[in-house]
């Protein structure tokens, strides 16, 4: 893998950069984002302010990396980032995905954190043809012609790991979550698994217990039922400070005995620096740990921290593949990369190295067939990381 | 709705959320005394209330690093940059006539929101976390279950604090003039005491107790965007629930909201949502009259 100086590639960008608007302007109109001379404008849009600044950051981030690392080229076209911020949510992401489309004419679009923001976006996609290669949020959609997904389907970390739980957990589980779509989609994804292979819930009327969100921020009460109910075992998803106050709160209640299992977002990133010492023997399912053993995964995480604090997320690691799949795809859309050619191409790729292990698009998704992983927080050199166990279920229809 | 598993105790499981019901209570108390007192004993309508509270839970995230010392520090700093902002705020109402609780509501409810925009700016818009001192990171046996310590520390400690206050309003002779303001402000003006320094001076008080709460409450009710809003809320519930009229009162509405937000939703988790407005509905509908007749005096 090719790695440059920073300084050095942002000198050729910007040298080729001068090239090519000397040259677009003298060729007079091309198709959109893409010009003569070699170069081609992608968007990303990702949360760069607000209460997803963090993810937002970490996606930026992972794309910027894979340019950083291939020569600031994709399919060998110089690229032309342009950076847009997506804020908290649909509001402020469809005028920012406007301007990308409408006014920048990129190629193609990436990133989006929110699944809201997914779902506002499309209908401009779809107006101007462009395709999204998203790396986070993914809705329900009715039309994905458009709509490509380095992530997951909100459902797939649950369903991946209750055969898991069914085999290790003697005993029923109590399933409890935050009370609104993200939530009500991760839940359903392991309650549904779980009762399919004969599965039991612990909760009292066999339906997931959800709390109130943003607003619960003492789940001490929703412990005490847990204890009263006997359950063997628990399973949750919390992101963000719900996810600290859950894991603190619970190391220090009755229940801290009872096995934790999460969706992996419990304790991924800067979450799991502020829950310390509490999230330690946490299991969750994840697609992504950065200690997995592969060549790509060395040369990710080497590059990642020689940038970086600390070790990539799933979000970065997301991106980083949103990059890869336009790197390959604009490759083979031709001497004429328009954004339906890309598209085309997208739906062409086959099976895709990543740092995760090789993964492919589902036909009828558009999201990653991939494999999942069980991870547990433990003792990696001073701080606490998560450590991959074991692999768990290959998710994607 | 007591649906627990066979063969345990009926009352057993509901111990926990029960005590830490007193927990949430008593913190809600120490809030929710100063908008009380400011409203009830010095006519002031302050919705910058949770800003103060604010200002204290962002110091204790700023300043806790695990040890005793860094609390104490905590403690001192929050309580004295919420009382400034509390005399700062008695400034800014000097030209406002005083019982006008229009124009009282509206300046305050201004100087909130800049004063929120200011911590989000100061601190990010993430939710910071608090380092208790480590003695209290762990938990202790209560009666057969298992208890945070920092939250059974802090029930006598807002225990002691609800006492003080007590006798500071009762007995001495700064809570006899504010409570003599009150009634006469003019007889208070002829014995040389200045109304605006003792609007100050109660201003400063509610700001030290809502900064106190802020500091020590913030493992509890940590710091965060919503955080002055929840504080705010709960504190008026307190006035509705438990009137103007006397500390007893506050405190026993401050308990029962502490109860309805944890042992309530252990009993009813489906209506977890809405619990403590049904509540605060069926007390007004009982005793619409006699709340309406103390806010009329206030």
């Amino acid at each position: 893998m090719p790695l440059t100086t920073p300084w050095r590639s942002r000198a050729l960008t910007a040298a080729l950069l001068a090239a090519v608007l000397t040259t677009s302007t003298a060729c007079g109109d091309d198709a959109p984002g893409t010009s003569a001379g070699g170069s081609i404008k992608i968007g990303l849009l990702a949360s760069l302010s607000g209460t997803y600044q963090a993810v937002g950051t970490e996606i930026r981030d992972g794309f910027q990396l894979y340019l950083d690392t291939h020569d600031g080229k994709l399919g060998g076209r110089q690229v032309d980032l342009v950076v847009a911020d997506e804020g908290n949510g649909a509001q402020t992401a469809v005028p920012a995905a406007t301007k990308l489309l409408k006014q920048d004419r990129v190629s193609a679009l990436t990133g989006i954190v929110g699944g809201g923001s997914v779902a506002g976006v499309t209908p401009v996609l779809n107006e101007t043809k462009v395709p999204l290669v998203g790396s986070n949020g993914r809705p329900e959609l009715k039309d994905v012609s458009r709509v490509w997904h380095t992530s997951y389907l909100s459902d797939e970390p649950g369903a991946a790991i209750a055969q898991h739980v069914r085999d290790n957990v003697k005993g029923s589980v109590y399933a409890i979550g935050p009370d609104y779509q993200g939530g009500w989609d991760e839940l359903r994804g392991f309650t549904d698994a779980f009762g399919k292979i004969g599965g039991k819930l612990a909760n009292a009327d066999g339906k997931t217990t959800f709390t109130p969100f943003p607003a619960t921020t003492n789940f001490l009460p929703y412990f005490a039922r847990i204890k009263a109910s006997g359950a063997a075992a628990v399973y949750t998803f919390y992101a963000g400070s719900a996810a600290v106050d859950f894991v603190k709160q619970y190391a220090q209640s009755e229940i801290k005995d009872i096995p934790l299992y999460a969706a992996g977002f419990l304790t991924e990133g800067g979450v799991l620096n502020a829950q310390g010492e509490a999230a330690r023997d946490i299991y969750s399912v994840l697609n992504y740990s950065p200690d997995l053993d592969n060549a790509e995964n060395r040369a990710f995480v080497a590059a990642w921290k020689a940038k970086h604090d600390g070790s990539p997320t799933t979000y970065a690691l997301a991106s980083y593949d949103a990059a890869a799949v336009l790197d390959r795809a604009i490759g083979a859309a031709g001497s004429d990369p328009t954004p339906e050619a890309i598209n085309t191409a997208i739906g062409q790729l086959g099976q895709i190295a990543s740092p995760r292990g090789t993964w492919q698009f589902s036909t009828t998704t558009h999201s990653p067939v991939q494999k999942w992983y069980l991870r547990q927080v433990r003792q990696d050199g001073r701080a606490l990381s998560n450590t991959v166990v074991g692999d768990l279920a290959t998710v994607g229809r | 709705m007591i649906a627990v598993a066979a063969g345990t105790n009926r009352i057993d499981p509901y111990l926990i959320p029960a005590l830490d019901g007193v927990a949430y209570g008593l913190l809600v108390f120490v809030a929710a005394s100063g908008l009380v007192f400011c409203f009830g004993v010095a006519n002031i309508l302050n919705l910058a209330h949770g800003l103060l509270y604010a200002i204290g839970g962002y110091t204790a995230a700023a300043l806790l690093d695990g040890g005793w010392a860094s609390l104490a520090l905590a403690l001192a700093v929050g309580v004295l940059a919420a009382a400034t902002t509390g005399v700062l705020l008695a400034g800014l109402l000097t030209p406002v006539a005083a019982g006008n609780h229009l124009s009282q509501a509206l300046l305050t409810f201004g100087v909130a929101l800049a004063g929120g925009s200011l911590l989000v700016a100061g601190f990010g818009p993430d939710n910071p976390q608090v380092q208790v001192p480590a003695a209290l990171e762990g938990s202790v046996t209560v009666a057969g279950h298992r208890y945070a310590a920092y939250r059974l520390v802090f029930i006598v400690v807002a225990a002691v604090l609800a006492v003080a206050l007590y006798l500071v309003v009762r007995r001495t002779r700064a809570g006899m003039l504010v409570r003599a303001a009150v009634d006469d402000p003019e007889m208070v003006a002829c014995l040389g005491v200045s109304p605006a320094r003792i609007r100050a001076g109660v201003l400063a008080a509610a700001g030290a107790l809502a900064g106190a709460a802020g500091v020590l409450g913030a493992p509890i009710i940590g710091p965060g965007t919503g955080t002055a809003d929840t504080v705010l809320l709960l504190s008026l519930v307190v006035v509705v629930l438990g009137g103007l009229g006397s500390m007893a009162g506050t405190l026993l509405a401050a308990l029962a909201i502490g109860e309805i937000q944890t042992l309530g939703v252990a009993l009813l988790p489906s209506a977890a949502p809405f619990l403590l407005f049904a509540a605060m509905a069926a007390v007004l509908a009982v005793r619409a009259r006699g709340l309406a007749g103390r806010w009329r005096t206030a």
